[in-house]
Order: structure tokens, then sequence, then C-alpha cells
């Protein structure tokens, strides 16, 4: 260090105080272990989520599903599924037709919305009970 | 700086324990938000990256090598999410002429000369400190108020050492120069004021 060096320095020391530094606001350790819990928490509900054998079903189910839709191909149109299908040897993937009368005579993208209303109106139904039972145990 | 403290609490928190992290927040945070301070110079948005940091850390502790320094390591992450802020946002720089003439009252018409003395001192860093550029400012806290040497400045930063010394080297320069500039114009306000 030269003496050029030495003389800025010793003027920024004069004004520049370690000891004079500027303090975390109060409360800052408990907002920032509040931060970690939340994020802790979140973290953990998230693997419980996963680990539970329903929703594993469940997401695979809905994982099949999603690509049942993808991959049936539509009645005229060619599907980029279908082009998958075509290219893999046209395995013939079908479901059956169902043959009840009172029903439209649709295909499985048409089912998959009333499958999916249902599917709704049977968690709203399940939520609705939950909330009823809960309250009776308490 | 209790070393071997930091070491028991991170494995600590490592066995499960969060509320070992309590610890280490406890005894860093001044300095955590002091360089995050003087780096955004607003004491809100320090609060956020001093708290961001705290909880990236948190998150990458499994990933901390014991070796090396906690404090030094969490200097990184505060450096890094602060510079990150900046340039997110680019405000102008101030002039000289923009310093605060009632801090330059508050030295003049306080009774405690020393004390004043001390608070104009302070705001005048604070304002030089804004001068500057971000890493400018980082490289100037680290040296001066946490008092690293540039071997530690470097791994904080990520900057070369040779780098860091001319860095380092401009920075003061720079802000010796802003200071005399305030001085100077103090004077004249003293002296203006003493003839009225």
């Amino acid at each position: 260090m030269n003496k050029q060096d030495q003389y800025e320095e010793d003027i920024l020391r004069q004004y520049i105080n370690p000891e004079r530094i500027e303090k975390a606001p109060e409360g800052f350790t408990a907002k920032t272990m509040t931060r970690i819990r939340i994020e802790t928490q979140s973290v953990k509900v998230h693997r419980r989520l996963f680990r539970n054998p329903v929703v594993l079903v469940s997401v695979i189910i809905t994982a099949v599903l999603i690509l049942a839709v993808v991959f049936i191909p539509a009645n005229s149109s060619e599907s980029i599924g279908m082009s998958v299908l075509k290219w893999a040897g046209d395995p013939k993937i079908s479901f059956p037709l169902l043959d009840f009368k009172p029903l439209p005579d649709l295909g499985l993208p048409g089912w998959g919305i009333y499958a999916l209303i249902g599917v709704l109106f049977l968690a709203f139904f399940d939520k609705g009970l939950s909330v009823i039972f809960k309250k009776e145990k308490n | 700086m209790d070393y071997r403290g930091d070491i028991f609490y991170i494995e600590q928190v490592l066995e499960g324990k969060i509320n070992a992290f309590s610890y280490l927040v406890d005894k860093h945070k001044d300095k955590a938000f002091n360089l995050a301070f003087r780096i955004c110079g607003n004491r809100e948005e320090a609060e956020e990256i001093a708290q961001d940091a705290f909880l990236k850390a948190y998150r990458a502790l499994k990933g901390f090598r014991m070796k090396s320094r906690f404090d030094t390591w969490l200097y990184r992450i505060v450096y890094n999410t602060a510079i990150s802020l900046i340039r997110s946002r680019k405000k102008g720089i101030l002039s000289v002429e923009d310093f605060p003439a009632d801090a330059i009252d508050f030295l003049t018409f306080h009774p405690n000369e020393e004390e004043a003395e001390n608070e104009f001192r302070n705001s005048l860093v604070s304002f030089a400190l804004q001068k500057m550029n971000e890493e400018e400012r980082a490289l100037i806290s680290l040296f001066y108020y946490d008092e690293k040497n540039v071997t530690e400045i470097s791994e904080v930063t990520g900057i070369s050492k040779s780098n860091i010394k001319v860095k380092l080297f401009r920075a003061r320069r720079k802000m010796t120069e802003i200071i005399s500039k305030v001085e100077k114009k103090n004077t004249v306000y003293n002296e203006q004021a003493g003839s009225v």
C-alpha cells in the first residue's frame, strides 16, 4: 500500500466507524423465522400429500385419463395424438361404447365433460359433508 | 466471532431442529442488514433483502461446506440478492448539490457538538455511498464496516482478488472525493452562517 492509499484510507476511517452499523429492525429474527416456518410447513404438506396412496393413485388415474383424451382420435380430423398412434403401429386403443339409451352417443372427449362435472359435484358434496361432520364432532 | 458456535447450530438445523436457525439469524442479522442497507440505501428494501438472504441460506444449508465460514457464505447470498434487486430497478444518481442542507443545519445548531459531528459524518457516508454504484458500495461496506480483507471480499463477491484491489482503490478514491466536496461546501456554508 503506497502513501496515497494510506492517506485516503485514513480519511475514510475518520468517517466510517465499523461500530456504527445500521442495525436490523425490531422483530427481524421473529419475522424471518416465521417465513422459514411457513416455507417448511408448505414443503412438509407437499411431501405428505404425495406420500398418501389415495392422492398418488388419483394423480396416476388423472394422468392416464388425460393421456387417453389426447390419444383418442377425433371423429374427422387427425390430431397430433392420432399421428403418434399411427407411428406407434396403430394399437387401436378404444373405449367400449355404452349401450344405454338415455345417455347421448358420445366419444370419450364428450364423456370427459360429463365426468368432470360429476367429479366436481362429488367434490363439493364431499366438502359439504366433511364440514357438517366436523361441526358435529366439535 | 464464535465460528464453532455457527457449525453447532447448522448441524442442529440439518438434524431438523428449525429453531436452531434463529440463533444464526440473531447472530448475523445486523451485519447482513447493514450490508444490504449500504448496497441499496433503503431500510425497507434492506430488511427484505436480508430476510430473503436468510431464507435462501436456510434452503441451501444442506449444500453448505462446513470448512468455509458461515458469515462469508451468508454475505455472499446477501450481496447477490441485493445486487440483483438494485440492477432490476434503476435509480438516478445524486449530485453533490443534493446533499441535504438540514444535515449541515443539524451540525451547526446541535447543542452536543461531538454527537452532531458523528451524525453529520454518518449522513455524509450514507450520501457518498449513494453516489457510487452498487458494486462499489458493497466493496466499501465489506472493507470498512465488516473489516474483511481482499481475500474474504473476493469470496463474498466472486470477483478476483486483483480486480477487487483495483475496484476498491477506485471506490475509496471516489468516496474521498465526494466527501471532500461536501466538506468544502459545508465550510463555505459555515463561514456564511458565521458572517451573518
